[in-house]
């Protein structure tokens, strides 16, 4: 354990640790371009130059490893100097795009100018070496001007896809990053590439001037597009999600996401969202209040008793599914969660990154409550046979199913919580309104049987509420107790009745969520399914 | 035209006497509005007041030789705003060297405060102010007005430009009190490497 002092903070890092890593384990950010933490060290850029004792030259910080007594200074003169000449270097070809370019705000050449620079420019833009602009990518922007050379999106490709799209062409300052014959980028991480580049050369297509990012807020999250569960950041303003952005979490998914999880966002906003609960009447769906809706919910319910059946989806939070369990055991009926294939493949890699072949956040959380029991098979038959008297479903997943169709006409009624509008739900008696994952609190277990939180970042829609107060409403209306009126409270309930998590609570979870510990029998009846 | 300072005397006990000097003065400005034609007031709206150079009055949007906006949709000027006014969306040009420009660019002159923030904001000399402050209309929605309406010229040469950067060098104090605040705080003295 190598102890080192850095700007006069000492501190114990572990073998092999960078300066630059140690400075951030120290709260100290040396200034930097192609450093990255989860890509290779290249130290190209030259702007991590530290200031260490005993050494005649100063050092680039990203490829200097912490010996024991090593004194650094990141601040001092001789430290500032290089940083203000390094920049000025990197500027002497940037063109003045700020005002256009997307990256603005969240640049780090224009920070580092803000930090160090504030020089006046010795070049005339006149004089600046032109590159090529605006090149279209397919989901990436390229701007070759705007490049500081960093290899990056290099590094990227090389090392996290495998599939070095990018390179080097020409020589000198006429050097600029190119794809060969500018074809476009075609792997599910193009994303990545936008994030990776520190200033605004490669810029993601989608979000291209669709607003200036000191407006957006973030709130961290999970992404819902598989059972990886990526943190991520949910960027919005006014209600309304922008885009999603991969939050670092080296235990789950580095500094990456998938474009596929990217684009979860686009369900939020769409106009087709179920937002007040309606009821099928005499003459076609009636919109109804929740209360009324719930009221009828829990009349049904009563008269079935156990000759009802209860389908939860693994698209729903740990506290959705806790409350919708409680629902059916109450009332008695039978429960279950798989829908189709999906589910079964919890673990299976669909690509060698981080995309899955369940592509729902929570399918872990459905086994680690017990909710595969009677089987949707046997659901079915049931309700073929006409012993189901109510069939409430947490999602719409079954009314897609063609085999399903047969039994589900037979079932007197059928009630569902659903996020959209779609023609399925004509199969259906009572539409509940639902909110989705960005509009809640609540928490998914990954693949990993990590436990995440996943945060609201805005309200949803109208009257659409979290599943889990659809079903303790229904729950409370048949008599049935449910002391928790926040999300955190439900975890907290749920921590109590399920084995492995207890003594969770929100807290405890932070932000990179908590591994539970492998049970190797539900792994086994898994992987039998699949 | 300085504005003069009087000071009164309130100390006036009250009687027939203070009514007659008011009654005085209201007659000694009577003859002069009869007949010295000094009146306070103007005929509004055929004879306008007259407004100073710097004056803050609806928004004008330059444009380029080809008639296209000059505004790069940078949105500084929204970011400026305080009163949270301009709403912008943004839209791609065929030149690769100009990018963006604004596919909608509204104010709510409601909401606006003339503070002239926008101006001071824009990068590109893209907004100013023309001296036009007659706005009437029937309803808030006519109030928003777009970009056409804020490029529109006729206005503006009825009226007179208003607050507007003369050259560069009108932001210049603001990026002085930036490198006066590092040199301060961080102690960086920016500038070519001292020997």
């Amino acid at each position: 354990m190598p102890k080192c002092t850095i700007d006069g903070k000492e501190l114990d890092v572990p073998a092999g640790t960078t300066v630059i890593q140690a400075g951030l384990m120290a709260g100290i950010e040396i200034p930097h371009f192609c450093w990255h933490p989860d890509l290779a060290v290249d130290g190209n850029c030259r702007m991590c130059l530290v200031e260490i004792e005993k050494m005649p030259k100063l050092q680039i910080a990203c490829n200097t490893v912490v010996t024991d007594g090593m004194v650094v200074r990141t601040t001092s003169e001789k430290a500032v100097q290089a940083h203000r000449t390094t920049l000025e270097f990197l500027l002497v070809n940037h063109p003045i795009d700020c005002p256009v370019c997307d990256q603005a705000g969240e640049c780090y050449l224009q920070d580092q100018y803000m930090e160090h620079g504030l020089h006046d420019s010795k070049i005339e833009p006149e004089e600046k070496v032109r590159k090529r602009k605006v090149v279209d990518l397919g989901p990436i922007m390229l701007d070759a001007e705007r490049c500081v050379l960093c290899s990056r999106c290099l590094r990227f490709e090389a090392e996290v896809t495998r599939t070095n799209s990018f390179e080097f062409v020409n020589r000198g300052d006429h050097t600029q990053i190119s794809t060969f014959e500018n074809r476009p980028i075609t792997h599910n991480y193009a994303g990545n590439l936008a994030d990776v580049c520190p200033v605004g050369a490669l810029l993601s297509h989608d979000f291209r001037f669709k607003m200036r990012v000191w407006f957006l807020e973030a709130t961290d999250s999970v992404c819902p597009g598989c059972s990886t569960g990526c943190n991520i950041f949910i960027d919005h303003r006014d209600g309304e999600a922008h885009r999603l952005r991969p939050r670092r979490n080296p235990e789950v998914n580095k500094s990456w996401m998938c474009d596929i999880g990217r684009k979860e966002y686009k369900e939020i906003a769409l106009d087709t969202r179920v937002t007040v609960a309606r009821v099928r009447g005499k003459s076609g769906w009636e919109a109804t209040s929740d209360p009324t809706a719930l009221d009828l919910l829990a009349e049904r319910l009563q008269d079935a008793g156990s000759a009802s059946a209860f389908l939860a989806t693994p698209q729903a939070t740990n506290e959705d599914l806790y409350a919708f369990r409680a629902l059916a055991e109450k009332v008695g009926g039978m429960l279950d969660f798989r829908v189709g294939d999906p589910q079964d493949k919890v673990r299976v890699r669909e690509d060698n990154v981080l995309l899955r072949a369940d592509r729902n956040p929570n399918t872990q959380g459905c086994l680690d409550q017990g909710l595969g029991r009677t089987g949707v098979k046997e659901i079915l038959a049931a309700c073929a046979a006409g012993k189901v008297k109510a069939l409430v479903l947490q999602g719409p997943e079954l009314l897609r199913r063609p085999e399903a169709l047969e039994a589900i006409a037979r079932v007197p009624f059928v009630a569902v919580m659903a996020t959209h509008e779609e023609p399925s739900l004509e199969r259906a008696h009572l539409v509940m309104a639902a909110a989705m994952w960005a509009e809640v609190d609540g928490t998914f277990t990954n693949y990993q049987r990590r436990v995440q939180r996943i945060r609201r970042a805005f309200a949803a829609p109208d009257r659409a509420a979290p599943r889990w107060q659809l079903a303790a409403g229904a729950l409370k209306r048949l008599g049935g107790s449910f002391p928790a009126a926040t999300a955190r409270e439900v975890f907290a309930l749920l921590a109590k009745s399920v084995p492995d998590y207890a003594g969770l609570d929100f807290r405890a979870l932070g932000t990179g969520g908590r591994a539970l510990p492998e049970r190797p029998d539900q792994v086994a009846t898994q992987e039998a399914r699949a | 035209m300085a504005a003069r300072v009087v000071t009164v005397n309130r100390d006036t006990k009250p009687g027939i006497y203070p009514v007659l000097i008011g009654m005085a003065i209201t007659f000694k400005n009577m003859v002069k509005t009869m007949f010295g034609r000094a009146a306070a007031t103007i005929q509004f709206p055929e004879e306008k007041r007259k407004t100073s150079g710097r004056y803050r009055g609806i928004h004008i949007l330059t444009q380029r030789l080809d008639g296209t906006p000059k505004c790069v949709a940078c949105y500084m000027c929204a970011t400026a705003c305080p009163a949270e006014c301009i709403y912008i969306e943004a839209g791609e040009r065929p030149e690769a060297t100009i990018e963006k420009y604004p596919t909608r660019f509204e104010i709510d002159l409601l909401r606006c405060v003339y503070c002239g923030f926008c101006v001071d904001a824009c990068p590109e000399e893209a907004i100013f102010m023309s001296r036009e402050n007659d706005l009437v209309g029937t309803s808030r929605a006519e109030m928003i007005i777009d970009r056409d309406r804020l490029m529109e010229r006729a206005k503006l040469v009825e009226y007179g430009p208003g607050y507007r950067p003369t050259d560069h060098d009108v932001r210049r104090p603001v990026r002085i009190a930036a490198l006066e605040r590092l040199k301060h705080e961080h102690g960086i003295v920016p500038g070519p490497p001292s020997r």
